[in-house]
């Protein structure tokens, strides 16, 4: 059984992000990037996988596109336990859309064999979570979001998938198959930085060409800003006592409590 | 074998006087007997100790040194730990009464056993050596030196029996905590310790036995033999002869009892000298020897991991010197009673885990103990079966490891050498590389890896506490200053420390001190992550560290966190820094005292906290308390001070973990210690302290009886700013005033 883990890098979010000149994307020169977590709990499905059904029987390799510090994501991945770890260039500069994303692995994923994809449902930049299921319909196979368990039994995948208001559902989907997981069953193990290293010196990566196709008529972004501020928080001051009484009368204002 | 007649009248005695050639036969082949079951014992051990990792550049025992830690610990040498061994000073350094009667044991048992090798040496080895090289048999032991010989020897037998009754009264009279066994770590399935508390009563009543038969049995001989004028040398004997004379066993009944109790007597010492390896009395050979070869600069600056392996696995990682100090181990309790995770109620006690792997090593190599050892209904943890069980996870379990502060006290207060943290180190290596960890330690360590700090704050956002200053500090990367300051994560972090920051970087302006930060280039030096057992990412932070310094042009650098200070200090030049460290303390210390910082004295009671990394591992003791009273503050120093001082209980990373699982943390058992003092401020020279301790004044409900303080705030309220140099800088030059 060979798992691909589809990851891929964004700005680090304790940077603070500036826009740039274009007006259209962030500042990305200074900026810090870190792996998407959500791929990094698809990544630790896939490792649950592998040590559930034996380490001989399954493969996992971790793929992404070459985006700014992307090494060191794979190589954290092949220190947690992936077999395999695959960046992909070709792929332009800057930001990379979830249609060329997606479409860039799909691309690779033809010259390949493989039983299931997973990769993480969403990201800062795709909170849609489109890239699965624009995978799974690039790739014509079936595709589960906001999966929080994936257990394979033959030739199926018992996948948990997390539904609104707290329920969770139950299903079989017939591999091969890509998933867009919300949350693992174990939170992402830690990659002692030991490891991390021992994994950079056997230089276990290897670096794959893509052609991608542009966007082509898809959608395009206008203009990139922060929020607008629309209205003010109200802060409170004074002692505990008058704090407590301005809530009270604020509850009451409002009508939230009668008398 | 008789001796010449002629000789009868001189001053000695006759060995065997009583004994047959049958006894003396059976006499001889019990010794023989018992002299190779001791050294089938010793030959066990040693052959255990072989089993470890030897330690670096061929040392089987010593481990490899560097060089020493400056002006703390010296370079281990066997004169210092012979003078160690011979003066129990470590014994007596905490218990001074304990520690004399553990000297009286000491030496009275040398000097019984000195008694015993020269009576051999006379009789059996120059006895049979002699007649062969010069015809007839000679003996020394007559005359003056046969008297010499009783009167000292007595004085040995009487100061052991002193000593011997003193501990037993000990255990007998009181239940001091430190003799307390229960464990700390509690297996769920029980266990007992009563064999631990059989064997130290074994072991005292072996000796005492010993120590009065011997003097029973001189008595009768001297009573037997009529109390001949010279016995009065053998005071002890003499008295004891006329002991037995006085409750009716005269002369001749002495001659009738006097082979029974001899037969006893040897019976016994023979017994105590084959169960020596066995057993408690390891002890008398265990402890010197690790005295001997312990090394103080090991915990300041902690070993590697061995090579191939990224922590402790097996009894083949440890190095001979740990595998020593396991049987070293008297369970005397001192590390169990001082130390602050035992204190707060968590699973480990330093004791505990030694005596652990003790039983978990001695089991794996199949060595009998006589009583000593734990029992349990199911063979877990130590107890396993076979040597297959992790160390790191079983024998010791997780959450006993991570409990750990890495506060020294263990180490500090060992009597006899053992480095209990650097072995939990080498084993939180293990758990890391498994990944066994909290969560809350996962994620500060992926933050440091990530964002050079554990808050995952952005990396460029380090230096931005200086934003509320009106001076600009200079990058030591753009421009030469004096004193490098490495601030460090909590005072360039935390939004509670970043004013005391403030503060301290006000007053070296003022102050007219030339120093400089590295900005957004500082990364979390990694004292505490090595502690945690993560030396890859450590080792990933001394390289970005080095390299930042090395863009730097400085003469010195400050910390402020002692912890910091330790890394840096003692761990970075084997790495490559060779520039001196300094302490805020100090640096404020000089500044003060110099009189380069006018004060104007403060007045009223204060107290001190030695954090654990500026105190007990670095020794900087004098320099806090001489700044405190220097600004006219009278210290009053709380119970546990000094090197004794007790933990926060946030080091060693436990800062970064969950502590909702002690009964009482150690900054609320430690406040409570200072507001029995009865003052109202408590002085620190620790950002962590600072954040701990005010957090205890709170959750002990002490708000408005204690303050905290950072030494730094004791400076700034005593500022003279009218006299501050950098505000005289056009007037002439002022005098110095301390």
């Amino acid at each position: 059984m060979r798992i691909v883990v589809a990851m891929r890098q964004l700005a680090d979010l304790v940077e603070e992000l500036e826009v740039d000149d274009s007006g259209t994307d962030i500042d990305r020169e200074f900026v810090k990037f870190v792996a998407n977590e959500f791929d990094e709990s698809a990544l630790e499905e896939a490792l649950l996988i592998k040590e559930g059904v034996g380490a001989d029987q399954v493969e996992v390799v971790a793929v992404a596109l070459d985006e700014p510090d992307v090494d060191q994501t794979l190589y954290t991945a092949l220190a947690k336990g992936a077999d395999k770890a695959v960046k992909l260039a070709g792929v332009p500069e800057g930001w990379v859309s979830s249609h060329t994303r997606a479409s860039a692995i799909a691309k690779w994923l033809e010259s390949q064999q493989w039983d299931l994809v997973i990769t993480g449902v969403q990201a800062a930049d795709d909170l849609d979570g489109q890239v699965a299921g624009l995978l799974g319909r690039m790739l014509g196979v079936p595709h589960v979001a906001v999966v929080v368990s994936a257990v394979p039994e033959g030739n199926v995948v018992k996948v948990s998938q997390e539904l609104g208001g707290g329920t969770v559902a139950e299903e079989e989907v017939a591999m091969p198959a890509v998933l867009g997981v919300q949350a693992a069953r174990q939170s992402p193990r830690y990659a002692p930085i030991t490891r991390i290293r021992q994994a950079m010196q056997a230089g276990g990566l290897s670096e794959e060409t893509v052609e991608v196709s542009g966007d082509g008529g898809r959608p395009t972004v206008r203009r990139l800003y922060a929020p607008e501020k629309s209205g003010q928080a109200e802060m409170l001051t004074g002692s505990a006592a008058d704090v407590a009484d301005k809530i009270i009368e604020l509850i009451r204002a409002k009508g939230l409590v009668k008398s | 074998m008789t001796l010449d007649p002629t000789l009868a009248l001189v001053e000695t005695r006759k060995v065997f006087a009583g004994e047959g050639t049958v006894a003396q036969a059976v006499f001889y082949g019990l010794s023989v007997l018992t002299i190779a079951t001791f050294f089938t014992g010793i030959v066990l051990r040693v052959r255990k100790y072989g089993r470890g990792r030897p330690a670096r550049e061929g040392r089987w025992m010593r481990p490899s040194h560097r060089e020493d830690v400056p002006e703390v610990t010296t370079k281990p040498s066997f004169a210092k730990g012979f003078w160690t061994v011979a003066t129990n000073r470590t014994i007596s350094r905490d218990q001074p009464s304990v520690g004399m009667a553990h000297l009286l044991v000491f030496w009275g048992f040398l000097g019984l056993f000195a008694a015993t090798t020269i009576l051999s040496l006379d009789y059996d080895i120059l006895g049979n050596v002699s007649p062969l090289l010069v015809g007839h048999t000679v003996s020394f032991f007559h005359g003056p030196f046969y008297l010499a010989y009783n009167a000292v020897f007595n004085l040995a037998g009487v100061i052991a029996i002193l000593g011997t009754a003193h501990l037993m009264g000990r255990r007998a009279s009181h239940k001091e905590p430190r003799l307390d066994y229960t464990r700390a770590f509690k297996p769920e399935e029980g266990y007992s310790r009563k064999r631990f508390m059989q064997g130290d009563w074994l072991f005292l009543w072996l000796l005492m036995a010993l120590f009065v038969t011997g003097f029973l049995i001189q008595g009768l001989r001297i009573d037997e033999a009529h109390f001949p004028g010279f016995e009065r040398w053998t005071w002890m004997g003499y008295l004891t002869g006329l002991g037995w004379n006085a409750v009716g066993v005269g002369p001749h009944l002495a001659a009738h009892v006097h082979p029974w109790l001899w037969w006893f007597h040897i019976l016994m010492a023979l017994a105590f000298v084959a169960y020596v390896p066995f057993s408690k009395a390891n002890h008398m050979i265990a402890s010197p020897a690790n005295l001997v070869v312990n090394d103080p600069a090991n915990t300041r600056r902690l070993p590697s991991p061995p090579s191939g392996h990224p922590g402790y696995t097996s009894l083949a990682d440890f190095t001979p010197k740990e595998l020593l100090g396991l049987d070293a181990c008297t369970k005397c309790g001192r590390c169990h009673y001082v130390c602050p995770a035992r204190t707060a109620g968590a699973p480990l006690s330093p004791r505990d885990l030694i005596l652990d792997l003790r039983q978990w090593v001695n089991r794996q190599e199949h060595i009998p103990v006589v009583l000593d050892q734990e029992e349990r209904p199911a063979a877990t943890g130590p107890l396993a079966a076979n040597g297959s069980t992790a160390v790191a996870g079983d024998v010791i379990a997780p959450l006993t490891l991570w409990s750990c502060t890495t506060c020294m006290a263990c180490v500090e207060v060992c009597p006899v050498g053992i480095e209990h943290v650097p072995s939990i180190i080498q084993m939180r290596r293990k758990l890391v590389d498994e990944g066994t960890m909290d969560a809350t330690l996962q994620s500060a360590l992926q933050n440091i890896a990530q964002q050079g700090n554990s808050m995952g704050k952005s990396a460029r956002m380090r230096a931005r506490w200086t934003k509320g200053l009106d001076f600009t500090i200079p990058d030591a990367r753009k421009e030469p200053v004096e004193y490098l300051w490495f601030v460090g994560d909590f005072a360039s972090f935390d939004d509670r420390l970043q004013g005391l920051s403030r503060t301290l970087a006000g007053i070296l302006h003022h102050a007219g001190i030339s120093f400089g930060l590295l900005y957004e280039d500082e990364r979390n030096s990694g004292n505490d992550v090595r502690r945690v057992g993560e030396e890859g990412l450590f080792e990933m932070l001394v390289e970005h560290n080095l390299a930042a310094l090395a863009k730097a042009d400085f003469q010195t650098i400050i910390t402020t966190d002692p912890h910091t200070y330790n890394t840096l200090r003692n761990e970075y030049p084997s790495y490559g820094l060779d520039k001196p460290v300094r302490h805020y303390s100090e640096v404020l210390t000089d500044l003060v005292l110099s009189g380069r910082l006018p004060i104007k004295p403060l007045g009223g009671h204060v107290t001190y906290h030695d954090p654990c990394y500026l105190g007990r591992y670095n020794r900087v003791l004098d320099a806090p308390r001489a700044l405190i009273e220097g600004l006219g503050c009278e210290l009053v120093e709380m119970p546990r001070n000094r090197t004794g001082s007790f933990c926060c209980g946030a080091g060693g990373g436990r800062i970064w973990m969950d502590d909702s699982f002690l009964e009482e943390r150690p900054s609320e058992n430690r406040m409570k210690e200072a507001v029995a003092l009865g003052v109202d401020t408590f002085v620190v020279a620790c950002p962590k302290d600072f954040a701990m301790f005010s957090d205890a004044v709170k959750t002990t409900g002490n708000e408005g009886k204690m303050t905290v303080v950072d030494i730094v705030q004791l400076v700034d309220r005593a500022l003279d700013r009218d006299r501050l140099p950098s505000l005289q800088a056009a007037q002439a030059a002022p005098e110095p005033t301390a």
